[in-house]
């Protein structure tokens, strides 16, 4: 498999030091770790959101951490997807303005080398908002306010935001960190559907349930890495005995 | 504990109080100035006038060619009749008659410096007997040696004269001795100036000038000048030039000046409205950013009032020091502004109240705002603890487009206050704005004042100019003083201009100058005080019988005190006052040439733009300095509130733009976001300033004029100045302050709005 995202001796502070890990193309992984162990620090970093004090980050031959400010912005853009655990919409636009607010930034944005798409009219974009809202589930929701409608359809909005650029990698913030139990298994099992259709997620959670539906999970302690597990692909009606092995790894790096 | 929360808050939003401290330290400034100013002028003009003893009422007279009329066997001014009068009337306190010995500008030189272009009536005069003192700049009377002169101080710098320097009236030299302030003439509005020469030289030079007369009267308390006017052309006296009153020399005093405390009065005015609505769109602000925090505060049982207190008591904090700011500042400013007022009317005898005055300015804009502020705060006291939180949202969309509206009238504003003093200058300073002052708009204009046959002079100059080919067009008016009967019976003199007045027609405005034999035409200032209007009718004594004329026209006019009149013709008998020939010349004929060519034919040749600059030129000079205030203040006021906004729109929207960041939206992407969002109703607000600046401005300058006796004003606009350099200026300092307001972009991290930043 290739490499799509590599992180290399990351260091910030005093929250990481010295984080190194690989995302494989198509992998789902997630990162663990106890509260204060820079989970979300290491996702914004491998995000490219702010500028590390040690250690490189490449996406593909793309060395981020090499950067100005701007150009990472362009690489968000337009190679990344970010879910945030507070779902994170404009309060003054509505569902579907909120989908197609990166779209059409990126769409106006011809200035980087790696955007080879042609420019797409408004209502192409509207088109393909509305087409992967109805595969999330929330279609008839477009002229909602983001006031009027569930923890649980705001996710899936976000999720179609990040995913509305098709982006090489999607990060995610405790996806399901602010939602209940049936509406954090539905999100899960779109980000896994994404997954299946060949997108590359890295997120972080504290919920082993969410974890275990990853292949591979990676435990954070103090800044570091301290243990990895792979689970490989989830197998339908093995779900049980994944989440088993995932509590008893985790009790064992002390959890 | 409230102490500790005010004082950390201040510390910790050290942006809100420098803001709220300098808009309170503006407006306390501009209006403390304008008080300064005000009671400096008027306190200034007060004393000067006190000390000069300035009569209460004035009447002009030119005396030789028709004296006779009143006493024939002498020629001499019937002062016995006058004493009589005087004697009989219970109000008269003390009378006496000034000479004025009307010199040949043509003959006078200052410094070396001739006066021929002067548009003066320039004269000699001796001290007031009684009263109406000429005094020097240390306001005491002097006492001329011969062979010396008190020159007006209004010369000293217009011609840079020094003491010891000489003066020439023909071929008699003079020293100046030193300036004097005539609190009757000082202005430059007034048209004569009074050089105070010796008893002996006077009476020398008496021999070779025309003498004027200024019969004056001091009244007792209480006593109406209307009625004592009415009282002395009832008596016949003489009356065949203006008459003028104590609150009238006052007035035009005050008005030179006084344009310039109207400018800054109109600014502070301006400037304490937008003080008012940012403080308020400031404090609005804060109390949605501390929504919780007041619901967790109400929710611990803290009651309405003390939260209110908390926040009231970090602005009286900002009163106090914007206040104090504010009153150190205006005296600072009050320097430089206040000069000419004491060139010409010296320091007034009471500082301290000017002062006290000030301060009691500012504490009146610092208690606006307070109110304004503690009436804001009793509208949340009406919020739950659990409102204050559900209507965060609500309540953010709401001040999205109250802040960028304020932005807009900000900008509005702000033009409006650089434009309409500019628009003023401009129009004033227009030589076509003789006409608002009751002259015809030609080139030249003569005067024959001072001849022994004032019609003899007349003709010969019209002759003359009949055969002239570098002559366009001219026109002959012959002024004389009709007696007007007013249906109460009561008898007046007044001023009658008589020939063709559609020549160099002065601006109407209502009706038209008069055509036919029995129509007059009214200066605004007689209609208004004669209740008439255009379509009645005035009767006038024609040789002797009444004749009822019909009111034509109404027309601005400053000349003669603002009370003239205009007819085609009236009585051939009535003795000329003066008369006054407009010519406009060929464009190949060579002015000044020609100008020089007809002074030698005994009429006092003037251009006419040189007219209004001389009238006008200490009020321009004060509206050109407020002017210049303005139009810095306004730049101040657009750079600092725009800046200020921008900042603070940024950081109320950190969360959005930290989100549009994660997703990919580069810094500059929202710089050029939020600079089209500031600068669109900054470009829509000076759009509209423009507008309102030249429409509704001039509404606003009427109102001032109209008491200079300008009718139905207009502005002259100087296009490149109004709708280019200035909207221009403050759109360049809007774009910079809209771009410094949002460098803030670049500090916003992208991870900001992942860890709960959005409340």
């Amino acid at each position: 498999m290739n490499q799509l995202l590599k992180v290399e001796n990351l260091e910030k502070g005093q929250i990481l030091n010295g984080v190194s890990f690989v995302v494989e193309q198509g992998a789902m992984t997630a990162v663990m770790g106890p509260s204060g162990s820079g989970k979300s620090t290491l996702l914004y970093h491998a995000a490219g959101m702010d500028r590390p004090s040690g250690g490189k980050v490449w996406l593909k031959e793309t060395e981020i951490t090499n950067l100005s400010e701007d150009e990472r912005s362009r690489v968000r853009l337009h190679r990344m997807g970010f879910v945030f655990q507070q779902m994170n919409m404009l309060s003054n636009l509505n569902i579907l303005d909120n989908i197609l607010l990166p779209v059409i930034q990126a769409n106006k944005d011809r200035r980087s080398l790696w955007e080879q798409k042609a420019r797409r009219s408004k209502a192409e974009l509207t088109r393909t908002a509305r087409e992967l809202m109805r595969k999330l589930s929330i279609a008839g929701l477009e002229e909602r306010s983001i006031t009027q409608v569930s923890g649980g359809q705001l996710q899936r909005a976000c999720i179609c935001r990040s995913m509305m650029n098709a982006p090489e990698i999607l990060f995610a913030d405790e996806p399901t960190g602010a939602l209940n139990k049936s509406a954090a298994a539905g999100v899960m099992e779109e980000l896994v559907r994404l997954n299946e259709d060949g997108t590359t997620i890295l997120l972080v959670t504290h919920d082993s349930k969410v974890a275990s539906r990853c292949g591979r999970i990676l435990y954070l302690s103090d800044g570091r890495i301290c243990g990895e597990l792979e689970l490989g692909k989830p197998v339908s009606g093995e779900e049980k005995q994944r989440e088993d092995r995932l509590n008893r790894w985790l009790m064992e790096m002390g959890w | 504990m409230i102490k500790k929360l005010v004082l950390n808050d201040i510390k910790h939003n050290k942006l809100f109080s420098g803001a709220a401290v300098f808009f309170m330290a503006v407006s306390a400034m501009l209006l403390a100035l304008t008080v300064l100013l005000t009671a400096g002028l008027l306190g200034a003009i007060d004393s000067l006038m006190a000390k000069a003893q300035v009569p209460d009422y004035m009447q002009m007279h030119a005396g030789d060619q028709e004296a006779a009329v009143y006493e024939e066997s002498s020629g001499e001014l019937p002062e016995r009749q006058i004493a009589r009068f005087a004697g009989s009337c219970e109000a008269v306190e003390k009378w006496q008659i000034c000479r004025f010995l009307n010199l040949d500008n043509s003959r006078l030189s200052l410094g070396g410096k001739s006066l021929a272009d002067s548009t003066q009536d320039n004269g000699l005069s001796m001290q007031g007997e009684q009263f109406d003192y000429l005094l020097t700049i240390d306001n005491e009377i002097p006492e001329v040696l011969q062979g010396e002169v008190y020159v007006p101080v209004c010369y000293r710098s217009r011609y840079e004269l020094t003491v010891r320097d000489q003066m020439e009236i023909g071929d008699r030299e003079f020293v100046i001795a030193g300036f004097l302030r005539d609190a009757q003439m000082n202005s430059m509005m007034a048209s004569s100036k009074r050089f105070l020469v010796n008893e002996a030289d006077y009476k020398q030079l008496k021999e070779e000038y025309a003498e004027e007369y200024l019969i004056e009267f001091l009244l007792r308390d209480g006593t109406d000048s209307n009625v004592f006017a009415a009282a002395y052309a009832a008596a016949g006296l003489p009356a065949n030039g203006p008459a003028i009153t104590r609150a009238l020399i006052r007035m035009m005093n005050a008005l030179s000046d006084g344009t310039m405390i109207f400018i800054i009065f109109l600014v502070s005015i301006v400037v304490l409205l937008i003080s008012l609505l940012c403080i308020r769109f400031m404090l609005s602000l804060q109390m949605e950013r501390d929504r919780k925090e007041v619901g967790m505060l109400k929710a611990l049982g803290v009651g309405k009032a003390q939260i209110r207190r908390l926040y009231f008591a970090k602005y009286l904090i900002f009163s106090v020091c914007g206040g104090l700011v504010g009153v150190l500042t205006a005296f600072c400013f009050r320097d430089p502004l206040e000069r000419q007022i004491r060139e010409l009317y010296g320091v007034p005898a009471d500082g301290l109240r000017a002062g006290i005055l000030s301060l009691m300015a500012a504490l009146f804009t610092e208690g606006i705002i307070l109110l304004s502020v503690h009436r804001f705060l009793r509208r949340t006291d009406k919020m739950s603890a659990l409102t204050a939180l559900s209507a965060a949202r609500d309540q953010e969309r709401k001040h999205g487009r109250r802040q960028y509206l304020l932005i807009g009238f900000v900008a509005a504003a702000c033009t409006f206050l650089a434009l309409v003093p500019q628009n003023l200058y401009s129009t004033m300073s227009d030589p076509a704005f003789v006409r608002y002052m009751g002259i015809g708009d030609g080139a030249i204009r003569m005067d024959v004042r001072q001849a022994d046959n004032i019609d003899a002079v007349t003709k010969r100059i019209a002759d003359t100019l009949e055969k002239d080919a570098r002559v366009e067009k001219y026109a002959v008016l012959r002024t004389g003083s009709c007696t007007a009967v007013l249906s109460n019976g009561e008898m007046i003199h007044l001023p009658v201009e008589t020939g063709d007045h559609h020549i160099f027609p002065v601006n109407y405005s209502k009706g038209r100058p008069p055509e036919g034999e029995k129509e007059i035409a009214l200066s605004s200032m007689n209609a208004e005080e004669l209740g008439l209007s255009v379509g009645d009718s005035l009767h006038l004594m024609i040789r002797g019988e009444t004749a009822a004329y019909l009111v034509c026209g109404i027309y601005s006019d400053i000349t003669n005190g603002g009370r003239t009149a205009k007819a085609y013709q009236t009585d051939d008998e009535i003795p000329p006052v003066w008369s006054v020939l407009y010519v406009s010349l060929n464009e190949a004929a060579d002015m000044e040439l020609w100008m020089e060519e007809y002074r030698q034919m005994g009429a006092d040749v003037i251009a006419v733009a040189d007219y209004v600059k001389d009238t006008y030129s200490q009020t321009l000079e004060q509206l050109r300095l407020a002017s210049v205030s303005a139009l810095g203040m306004a730049v101040l006021v657009t750079a600092v509130v725009l800046t200020l906004f921008m900042r603070l729109i940024v950081e109320k929207n950190r969360y959005a733009v930290s989100l549009h960041k994660a997703l990919g939206f580069t810094g500059s992407n929202m710089r050029r976001i939020y600079f089209r969002k500031g600068i669109c109703p900054a470009l829509a607000g000076i759009a509209a300033g423009v507008l309102c600046g030249n429409l509704c401005g001039e509404g606003l300058c009427g109102v001032m004029l109209r008491s200079f006796g300008v009718d139905s004003f207009h502005f002259t606009f100087d296009p490149v100045q109004a709708f280019l350099v200035l909207p221009g200026i403050l759109l360049v300092t809007a774009a910079a302050a809209v771009w410094t307001g949002i460098r803030e972009i670049r500090r916003v991290s992208a991870w900001e709005c992942c860890s709960g930043m959005e409340d």
